[in-house]
């Protein structure tokens, strides 16, 4: 379903259902999901629409930029010992039409619950996206219409045994990756001394030849804007 | 270098390099702090409202500076101070609640228990900021009116800041029948909190049974929501939650009462009856 597709499309799956036609001169684009119907018309000469996975931080309306991934189970590291775990995040699908010179958003649509959380305290907490996930030693099998996989590279840098909940997750630096059947995203994570945590992304997919997703945080991002997140409310 | 040379009256060569020592060094200083205090202020105030401030403040010591002057020059500024004392009482008398709201503006500007944007509640008044000015805050409430609330009224009121925060805990009371099943009603609210896009997973919602009133079961619902949101989660959860209850054949009751009569009310319902009806035959 990712990728560019060619207008006439009509897409039924997992009870999506998408319409995009040319009536005369225009384009009719028309979604519906879960008695949600979104109907437009694009005054284009486009003859593609790309779909792809965006940051899972769009519905059910943008709060907040960052999602919390609370582990089912806690992890424990040893001191100074670096080691991957994999890790199951939700997804949003993007529709975008592509102009002359920039693409154009025309949807996003999530198939999974949407929930939100704190990270921290009520005074100087961070409001974040909650979602819920087995910690995985290899790459889990996925519904890539609903879920994507974290490769987390976790690294602890202090002297002492350390216990990991939870990762929190900053939309202004997310580089997603998909191909036919995996949406990806890598990010590692580095433990300091008094139970911090710094969460970066990097920028390759998991698999070879994957395609690079059009995010929309990332588009906008402001020069200012930190792609790091510092875990200072407990790992 | 004859330093003593008179200039004009009495004022020599050393006096004008001081004087223009002193104004230098006033023009410096001023342009230091009101440079400072621009950036102090970058973010928090209006760019209209900081170059106001900071012309003030460039004006004020530039004006002590002159005082300062004024002695060196032969010119005795002790009539001029009198002259300048008197007119600042009469005007300061003339203006005391503008000074007061000038005053509570700088002390509001660097306290900033409110920025543009916030909801606020002051004394009474809630809505949204749309300003804060050197002179007074100005306030759109929910159905759209502009106040414009005096600074000194703000800062000496209690603020209530219902957005500073990045959650706010919301309460509501749901009282049901006593032949209900309250266990069922706590699930059912709790499962609809759950289900919620906005609500918070943590701090978890708290829902019990608070009080066996006089006329129903009252459950306490409590959860927390991003504070921005309060507003059209507290409206909307309400009344899914009354819905899902009657949904689920548990209802919120009328108020009712019970009344026990210590004769039998009955035959004397009858007697009157059967009074009134003869008096009809």
């Amino acid at each position: 379903m990712y990728g560019y597709q060619d207008i006439p499309l009509k897409i039924e799956k997992e009870g999506i259902s998408l319409f995009v036609g040319k009536e005369a001169e225009n384009i009719h684009y028309r979604r519906e999901y879960d008695g949600e119907t979104i109907e437009k018309i694009l005054l284009s000469n486009s003859d593609k629409i790309l779909l792809n996975p965006v940051e899972p931080l769009h519905k059910p309306k943008e709060i907040t930029p960052y999602l919390l991934i609370k582990f089912e189970k806690t992890i424990v590291i040893e001191p100074k010992a670096k080691k991957k775990i994999f890790l199951k995040f939700p997804i949003e699908i993007g529709v975008f039409i592509q102009g002359e010179q920039e693409f154009k958003v025309l949807d996003i649509l999530t198939l999974v619950k949407q929930k939100l959380t704190l990270y921290g305290e009520v005074r100087g907490g961070i409001i974040c996206k909650f979602w819920e996930s087995e910690v995985f030693s290899k790459i889990p099998s996925m519904n890539q219409l609903r879920e994507g996989v974290l490769e987390l590279s976790i690294s602890n840098t202090t002297s002492r045994w350390n216990e990991i909940t939870q990762v929190v997750l900053n939309a202004y630096g997310m580089k997603l990756y998909y191909n036919e059947n995996s949406v990806t995203l890598r990010a590692s994570m580095k433990i300091y001394t008094g139970g911090i945590g710094e969460v970066e992304f990097f920028d390759s997919p998991i698999y070879k030849g994957m395609n690079k997703s059009l995010e929309l945080y990332t588009a906008r991002r402001i020069q200012v804007a930190a792609t790091k997140f510092i875990m200072e409310w407990g790992l | 270098m004859n330093w003593d040379i008179i200039i004009f009256g009495k004022t020599t060569l050393l006096d004008l390099l001081l004087v223009i020592l002193i104004l230098l060094l006033a023009v410096i200083i001023g342009k230091a702090i009101t440079l400072n205090l621009r950036r102090a202020l970058k973010d928090k105030v209006k760019k209209e409202h900081q170059r106001n401030l900071v012309r003030i403040i460039y004006l004020v010591i530039i004006v002590f500076a002159l005082f300062l002057i004024l002695p060196i020059l032969g010119v005795d500024p002790s009539g001029l101070l009198v002259a300048a004392g008197f007119l600042g009482l009469v005007i300061g008398l003339a203006s005391q609640s503008v000074i007061g709201n000038l005053v509570a503006g700088i002390f509001l500007v660097i306290e900033r228990p409110m920025k543009v944007g916030d909801q606020v509640d002051v004394e009474g008044t809630m809505g949204y900021v749309e300003d804060v000015k050197i002179m007074s805050t100005i306030i759109r409430t929910y159905d759209g009116v502009f106040v414009r609330i005096p600074n000194e009224k703000v800062f000496t009121t209690n603020i209530s800041n219902l957005v500073t925060h990045s959650a706010r805990r919301l309460e509501y009371t749901v009282g049901i029948r006593y032949r209900d099943d309250a266990e069922k009603a706590v699930e059912i609210i709790k499962d609809l909190i759950d289900q919620h896009p906005i609500t918070l997973k943590n701090p978890e919602p708290f829902i019990f049974v608070k009080e066996l009133a006089n006329s129903s079961v009252d459950i306490t619902v409590r959860f927390w929501v991003p504070s921005p949101e309060w507003y059209p989660v507290k409206r909307e959860l309400l009344w899914r939650i009354k819905k899902t209850l009657e949904e689920n054949d548990i209802f919120v009751p009328f108020p009712q009462r019970e009344v026990w009569f210590k004769n039998e009310l009955e035959s004397k319902i009858t007697e009157s009856s059967k009074s009134s009806k003869s008096k009809s035959k």
